[in-house]
């Protein structure tokens, strides 16, 4: 354990901090068992006030119950989003890398049509047109975060088809199916992991930002809102706006750290891992 | 002897702590006079690299060198600064590296690479120097030819201008490290033909590293083997060679392929797998490549053919097209009747367990992430065998091919390029193939386990009545096992007959080109006298 810590120490310390903020999203209604919207007292009350130890907001909100319960809709759309972009990413990838030609062709202008588009106005322009709620976020983002999947594993299948195992099982008989699903897949599948690990962080931005801007769920707290709310009175409370934006970029980086540990350790060539 | 021109006492060097054995080399005494060739032989992982690399300065820090003496005329070579060891290299010893290609940087002119070694050194270079070492390494057309790029050469060419490089400021030492394994056979001919003229005109003493006996045969005037980076037999070629003392030496000059000195098989009536009118064009850029032209074959039940060709005759793309890997362009594909080439995916299923195929490289034809077991039960799983049946399968085939049945669970990377070779052939006969298609199964292996992978099949196919069509580079492989050789050429056979005679008699020009090239055979050796008496 100490050596792999050493020998890893980027993916163990990402690692700690996505457990830590899920152990706070877990652990929110435990430490705040009241609604993060509900005013609890006076305004503008500085981090360290007896009741308010991250302070609170222009209307009496509490700053820590609000992060705490914010921490929820991060994950969730960071999950879920990045989830459903891998599905789509990969089957279209794996379709055009396997079949080839025409097909392939088709996908990949199509991933180009979403790549040429800037994939934030994108985003909320989708949001917009579908009213904002958290699955229109959590569509939206997937939406735009599929086209690089989808080239990793088109590159990935094509640079495998070429290899002599499948060859083997392409000889041996096994269908199509199998084939991609047990030979190809697999072994596609490392650098996908590491993509989706900075994907669920791009997510994490992509959600705050449109927060910020009020196209966030109303009816869920989160970070990129708080930081929005706090963004008109930043001379009189500067927490409200400073505290969430420190939220998301410690989380952001531990979703970064993570992925480029993983990116080490599952690619054999920059591991010592494999070595007898 | 003449005099002394280099000398390694005792020579021992490290390894990091994973690998499998404490030393690369284990106190390695030799010594090399001028104008001399010392040949070092030995298999994969044996240090004879190592102690090349010792020699130029280029071991990596993993590999500390833990004792010992080099000397070159005189020079110690270990204790020299990285600037006197640089001023060495190139002057007094120059060095030959297997792969020609990373050998030679791809962004720079040829005869920019080979000015460069004279610059360096602090040489005045005329263009006309480069001419007369182009010309030195026979080599044509010297003025057209120091303004290519290395990737418009073929790879014979390449390694003269390695070899030119590493002569061109005359050095007393050259070392060559496999220099010809990377080489069709006739240009391996040729390449050795120039080592041992430059040998011979410039009094150069070779050190050269090979795991060929018949390249030994070929070049050698001394030879020591190597063995687990112990040096396990040293004397004159003739005497390694013929009288070998050590057994290891006569393990593996016993493990040279040697042709079939049995009574020919009787060719049965029946064909199993009949080729006719095959064409298949590539387009390299605009360039139109034929890969097969007007390719006929008649494969007899039980019977062996070989195919021998060097890289580019299209050996490899006949074989992948046998089971569809390759679709051609035009042509007939007949296994017992049935013509292949009109059928559907579906339609080709039954066939699929019928005709099977080898795999060059046992290290990629495996898949990293599955066991052994699931790579051999893939093929009756695929045809319907339920996944308990198929395990106890691949357990069978495991033991036919001579592995412990309980390697199932193990994973590939755990297994030697022998062993995986073996789970190749289980995987192959899982479904009790007729036919196999072996696409140079025994190249990428070191010869003993190459006899042994030889034997195992020869086995394989009396005892189960395989018809195989074996591709080889190697025409020495092909006499062992083959009970006819075809000879291919840019996408035709030029020849085909019955192996025997085939070697004794070969007819059309490029046959018996190959068959001169062999390593060995113009010295009449081991591969030579037994090809000739054939």
């Amino acid at each position: 354990m100490r050596s792999f810590i050493r020998r890893y120490p980027r993916m163990v310390i990402g690692a700690s901090i996505i457990l830590a903020v899920i152990c706070l999203a877990i652990a929110a209604p435990i430490l705040f068992p009241f609604s993060p919207w509900e005013m609890r007292g006076a305004p503008f009350e500085p981090p360290g006030s007896p009741g308010f130890i991250l302070g609170s907001d222009a209307l009496g909100r509490d700053i820590a119950a609000g992060l705490a319960h914010g921490t929820w809709v991060s994950l969730l759309i960071g999950g879920v989003s990045t989830l459903a972009s891998l599905g789509i990413g990969i089957s279209l990838g794996a379709l055009a890398g396997y079949v080839g030609g025409r097909v392939d062709d088709a996908v990949m202008r199509f991933a180009e049509f979403f790549q040429t588009i800037p994939s934030f106005l994108l985003a909320i322009l989708l949001v917009a047109i579908f009213r904002p709620s958290i699955f229109s976020i959590i569509t939206a983002i997937a939406l735009v975060s599929w086209p690089p999947v989808a080239r990793v594993v088109r590159a990935e299948f094509l640079s495998l088809r070429k290899r002599e195992f499948v060859q083997a099982a392409e000889v041996l008989g096994v269908s199509h199916f199998r084939i991609v699903w047990q030979t190809l897949l697999p072994n596609a599948l490392p650098p996908v992991i590491v993509l989706g690990s900075l994907m669920v962080a791009n997510a994490v931005l992509t959600e705050s930002a449109l927060s910020f801007l009020g196209l966030g769920d109303a009816n869920w707290m989160s970070w990129g809102f708080l930081v929005g709310s706090g963004r008109s009175v930043i001379r009189i409370g500067w927490w409200i706006s400073v505290l969430p934006g420190v939220a998301i970029v410690i989380t952001v980086l531990g979703l970064n750290l993570l992925g480029e540990g993983l990116q080490t350790w599952l690619n054999p060539r920059l591991s010592k891992r494999d070595l007898p | 002897m003449t005099c002394k021109l280099l000398a390694v006492e005792q020579l021992s060097i490290g390894l990091p702590a994973y690998a499998d054995r404490a030393q690369a080399v284990s106190k390695v005494s030799f010594s090399l006079g001028e104008g001399e060739i010392l040949c070092v032989v030995g298999e994969s992982g044996s240090g004879k690299s190592m102690i090349a690399n010792s020699i130029m300065g280029l071991l990596s820090k993993e590999l500390p060198v833990l004792g010992g003496r080099i000397e070159l005329q005189g020079i110690d070579l270990l204790n020299q600064t990285p600037a006197q060891l640089r001023i060495l290299r190139g002057s007094r010893m120059g060095m030959v590296f297997q792969e020609p290609m990373a050998a030679l940087n791809p962004l720079m002119r040829i005869g920019d690479q080979i000015a460069e070694v004279f610059q360096v050194h602090g040489i005045a270079c005329s263009q006309e120097r480069v001419a007369d070492l182009l010309r030195a390494v026979n080599l044509p057309d010297p003025e057209v030819l120091v303004r290519v790029y290395p990737h418009m050469l073929s790879g014979g060419q390449r390694q003269r201008v390695v070899i030119a490089m590493a002569i061109a400021l005359e050095p007393s030492l050259l070392i060559a490290d496999e220099p010809t394994t990377a080489l069709d056979v006739t240009t391996q001919a040729q390449i050795l033909k120039l080592i041992r003229d430059i040998q011979r005109r410039r009094n150069t003493g070779v050190l050269f590293i090979t795991h060929d006996f018949g390249v030994v045969r070929e070049i050698a005037d001394r030879v020591i083997v190597m063995k687990d980076g112990e040096l396990v037999e040293h004397g004159s070629a003739d005497d390694v060679l013929e009288r070998p003392l050590h057994d290891y030496t006569k393990k593996l000059l016993a493990a040279v392929p040697r042709p079939n000195m049995d009574a020919p098989r009787p060719r049965a009536d029946r064909a199993i797998l009949q080729a006719s009118g095959l064409r298949k064009t590539y387009w390299r850029g605009s360039k139109e490549v034929a890969a097969l032209n007007d390719i006929s074959l008649d494969l007899r039940k039980g019977e062996t053919i070989g195919l021998v060709g060097e890289s580019g005759s299209g050996k490899s793309t006949l074989a992948r097209t046998i089971v569809n890997l390759v679709t051609p362009d035009s042509g007939e594909i007949r296994f017992e009747g049935t013509d292949l080439r009109s059928l559907s995916r579906k339609q080709w299923k039954p066939f699929r367990k019928r005709i099977q195929f080898l795999f060059q490289d046992p290290f990629e034809s495996l898949d990293p992430r599955r066991t052994v077991g699931d790579i051999i039960s893939d093929g009756p799983i695929a045809h319907g065998t339920s996944a308990a049946e198929a395990r106890a399968i691949a357990r069978e085939k495991l033991q036919l091919v001579g592995l412990d049945p309980s390697a199932v669970v193990r994973w590939p990377h755990e297994f030697s390029g022998g062993q995986r070779q073996r789970i190749g052939i289980a995987r192959a006969l899982a479904m009790n193939a007729e036919l196999l298609i072996a696409d140079e199964p025994v190249s990428a292996l070191d010869v003993s386990v190459q006899a042994q992978i030889l034997d195992l099949l020869e086995g394989l196919r009396d005892k189960l009545g395989l018809s195989m069509l074996f591709i080889t580079h190697d025409m020495r492989v092909a006499a062992q096992i083959c009970d006819r050789i075809a000879v291919m050429k840019l996408g035709e056979i030029v020849e085909e007959a019955p192996a025997r005679e085939l070697l004794s008699n070969p007819q059309h020009p490029y046959t018996r080109m190959l068959i001169a090239s062999v390593p060995g055979l113009a010295a009449g050796s081991v591969v030579g006298s037994a090809m000739e008496t054939s």
